[in-house]
């Protein structure tokens, strides 16, 4: 099939160095806010997290974080929505407010 | 004749749209699937002002894109069947994210209703929304409901009926992207309209060119039947790349982003955020709840609470109805015996009878108050917070916390957690959790446990092999992700805010699960009682003992004769004990043959019902291999069981 969803590795790249100062959602400390910068990964992901709100430019707040690589909560357009380890790490938000300590 | 009027609700999940649904449809109404999908639709009927209202109830999604089966049934639904009406069921607490689906309902040129739903709630958390600004800013009629308590139901349905009156019809919104996208959408629609008039009849061209810039495959698909559809792809592909060069991101990304904008906006026009909002019981209950560490004793409390319950109560139940019924069969014997030949009182009494009575004293007391709790337990809201509890502990077996709710079905029957992995996004990781499902001690493998273990045994070793079986699960889903081709999904799942669950719509769900059941089950329960009960009468049973027993005696080191109740179990778990009983008096057996005997119980397939739910959910290929992998297993491991328990004991 001609119509098959590509892979964007050389958009990929270029966006890292464009958002160098964005750091993984599994960074932000519990109660911290960030902006979407971008989501890393296949096609269907990339499009679900867009679908489910978390599209680049919006504000997300982490609400909660769990132990040893555990999912996360996170706070988007009024919704919670949980987000695997794995899934959240493929999300890059850039923080709004940078933690003293952290 | 009365008019007839097509109606389908659709939404996200945790809308209340069920609560809709049941609201207006009662106990009028019937669950099953759609055709040829494992997808669940629920269908019902009512009469309001001359009309007769078909309702669907589409199952709750967030997008109308390719993501799930879900959404592919659903938007087919809706452009191919042209329901009369759409209602749109939209929760009011969370307008933006809803409205993204509104905007794409609204793309498909669906004829909506808006359900402004759970205003109640958005106004405690401090949310107004104005129906009338909403209404104006879409283009379509809104109602303002509160499903749980039925307000603003019969409203809903006047404005159902009014909306195919003529001179009641509005404008709907068209949605509008930034220049570069709708310039691009334009003219794909144009070269839609001109090469491909028959897919227009059935989709609108504007929304066959958006789709196709998404990169939808479906739509993409549905092209290739079409001469000039190549020509079509090609273009779109083409720009959809330019797109892409723009923007610098996926192309859905991009449309999802500006969707996303533009639900934002009317949004913001029409809420109104009142008073600051004060942490209410249901956040605080969140945040005991979901807590990293206490979260896991209030979940482990909850399920052992309710299935403390279940088995308590319903063995009490059980035992009561079972004295009941084998008043009932005595009489019921010798009254058939009157006037019918022995043969035939055998089959009606032991088999077609007994096989009734069994399905309800397991049916009534354990299924249903399972039912009951389980209903509770979701539309309150907990059951996606012990998915999230237990997300990090499921991966390890290559599956994200969702599972865990089938899982946790598997300890009432295996029938409906079989149907319950539906709830996992791809077909690969339905298949594995029904694989790891199946082996999980279902209600009727319990009172096997209990009553043969915990009884003559000790509570010590009943609990043992459930320890044993946990572990076994998780070595066994273990190899199973390790072995299954395909990547792992992640776990993306909202998260609904606590709500006070409303009695009505838990008895409708425990009411037409139950039916469900019943339907599946009873008539293998029947026939599976008819075929013990024709093999004992035809002497079949003794060839089966003769051939089982070297199995039985040689391998397992149980007495020949316990082949026929291991047999006949997959049949019906639960009879498994008293067949054991007929067979062989249980006083006979050592410690280690009980275990044994109930070690392979628990771990071979579960029932016949289950297998037929397996292969309505996966078809016979898949279904057939988790049946011959869980009895070659079974058979293994109660083999070793017995030599290393005869080495234990005897050293």
């Amino acid at each position: 099939m001609q119509f098959r969803p590509r892979r964007h590795r050389h958009l990929q790249r270029r966006d890292l160095e464009v958002n160098g100062d964005a750091v993984s959602l599994t960074c932000l400390c519990e109660g911290e806010k960030g902006v979407i910068a971008n989501a890393f990964g296949g096609y269907g992901l990339t499009r679900r997290l867009a679908e489910m709100g978390l599209t680049p430019g919006v504000e997300v707040t982490l609400l909660r974080k769990c132990p040893f690589r555990g999912p996360l909560e996170v706070e988007v357009r009024g919704v919670s929505l949980a987000l695997g380890y794995g899934v959240a790490s493929k999300v890059f938000v850039k923080p709004l407010k940078v933690k003293p300590n952290g | 004749m009365a008019k007839q009027l097509r109606v389908a609700l659709a939404g996200n999940a945790n809308v209340g749209k069920s609560a809709i649904f049941n609201q207006l449809t009662g106990l009028n109404q019937t669950v099953g699937n759609w055709p040829g999908k494992t997808v669940e639709k629920a269908e019902g009927t009512l009469f309001f002002r001359g009309y007769k209202i078909r309702i669907v109830d589409l199952p709750g999604i967030y997008s109308l894109s390719t993501f799930s089966i879900e959404e592919i049934v659903s938007r087919d639904y809706i452009a191919v069947d042209k329901p009369d009406v759409i209602v749109n069921v939209i929760d009011a607490s969370a307008l933006e994210r809803n409205l993204y689906f509104t905007l794409q309902l609204l793309e498909l040129e669906a004829p909506i209703i808006i359900a402004l739903n759970q205003v109640d709630f958005a106004a405690k958390k401090g949310i107004r929304i104005e129906g009338e600004k909403l209404s104006t800013a879409l283009g379509v009629p809104v109602n303002s409901t509160v499903a749980i308590t039925g307000s603003g139901i019969t409203e809903l349905l006047e404005t159902i009926i009014e909306a195919r009156e003529p001179r009641k019809q509005t404008q709907p919104l068209k949605t509008e992207y930034g220049r570069e996208i709708e310039e691009k959408i334009q003219s794909l629609e144009k070269l839609v309209i001109t090469e491909l008039p028959q897919l227009c009849m059935i989709y609108p061209a504007r929304w066959v060119a958006i789709k196709l810039l998404e990169r939808d495959t479906d739509v993409a698909g549905k092209l290739d039947n079409y001469k000039n559809g190549k020509q079509v792809l090609d273009y779109a592909e083409k720009l959809t790349s330019e797109l892409e060069a723009i923007h610098g991101e996926t192309s859905a990304v991009i449309i999802a982003s500006e969707r996303y904008g533009l639900a934002a906006k009317i949004a913001k026009t029409v809420t109104t955020i009142e008073t600051p909002p004060k942490i209410s019981l249901e956040q605080k209950l969140d945040i005991i709840t979901t807590h990293k560490i206490l979260g896991y004793p209030v979940l482990a409390a909850i399920l052992a609470s309710m299935f403390t319950l279940i088995f308590v109560g319903g063995s009490f139940v059980s035992t009561g109805l079972d004295y009941v019924f084998s008043i009932f069969t005595v009489h019921s014997e010798s009254f058939f015996s009157s006037f019918l030949p022995e043969i035939a009182v055998q089959l009606i009494n032991n088999g077609i009878l007994s096989g009734i009575i069994a399905g309800i004293t397991i049916a009534l007391p354990y299924i249903v108050p399972f039912y009951i709790l389980l209903a509770l337990l979701e539309d309150s809201g907990y059951l996606p917070r012990a998915a999230f509890l237990m997300d990090n502990l499921m991966h390890k077996i290559g599956l994200h916390g969702k599972a865990f709710i089938p899982l946790i079905l598997g300890y009432g029957c295996t029938v409906p957690a079989c149907m319950g992995c539906r709830i996992m996004e791809t077909q690969r990781e339905r298949f594995l959790s029904a694989f790891v499902v199946m082996l999980i001690p279902c209600a009727a493998r319990t009172v096997v446990i209990l009553g043969l273990v915990g009884r003559f045994v000790g509570l010590h070793a009943a609990l043992a092999l459930y320890a044993f079986d946990l572990v076994l699960v998780f070595a066994l889903g273990r190899i199973a992700f390790k072995v299954l081709p395909g990547e792992p999904v992640g776990l993306i799942m909202e998260m609904p805010s606590y709500k006070k669950p409303s009695p009505k719509n838990i008895l409708l769900k425990t009411w037409s699960r139950t039916k469900d059941f019943v339907y599946i089950a009873f008539p293998i329960i029947i026939v599976g009682s008819i075929a013990i009960v024709a093999s004992d009468l035809s002497g079949l049973i003794d060839y089966v003992v003769k051939g089982s027993s070297p199995l039985m005696s040689g391998w397992l080191g149980l007495p020949a004769e316990t082949g026929i109740p291991l047999i006949f179990g997959i049949l019906r778990k639960e009879l498994t004990l008293v067949l054991l009983q007929e067979v062989v008096p249980l006083s006979s057996l050592s410690a280690i043959q009980m275990i044994v005997f109930t070690l392979v119980i628990m771990i071979y397939v579960p029932c016949v019902a289950t297998i037929a739910a397996c292969v309505r959910e996966f078809g016979w290929k898949k279904a057939s291999a988790i049946a011959v992998i869980d009895i070659a297993l079974a058979l293994l491991l109660g083999g070793i069981a017995f030599r290393l328990l005869s080495l234990l004991m005897s050293g």
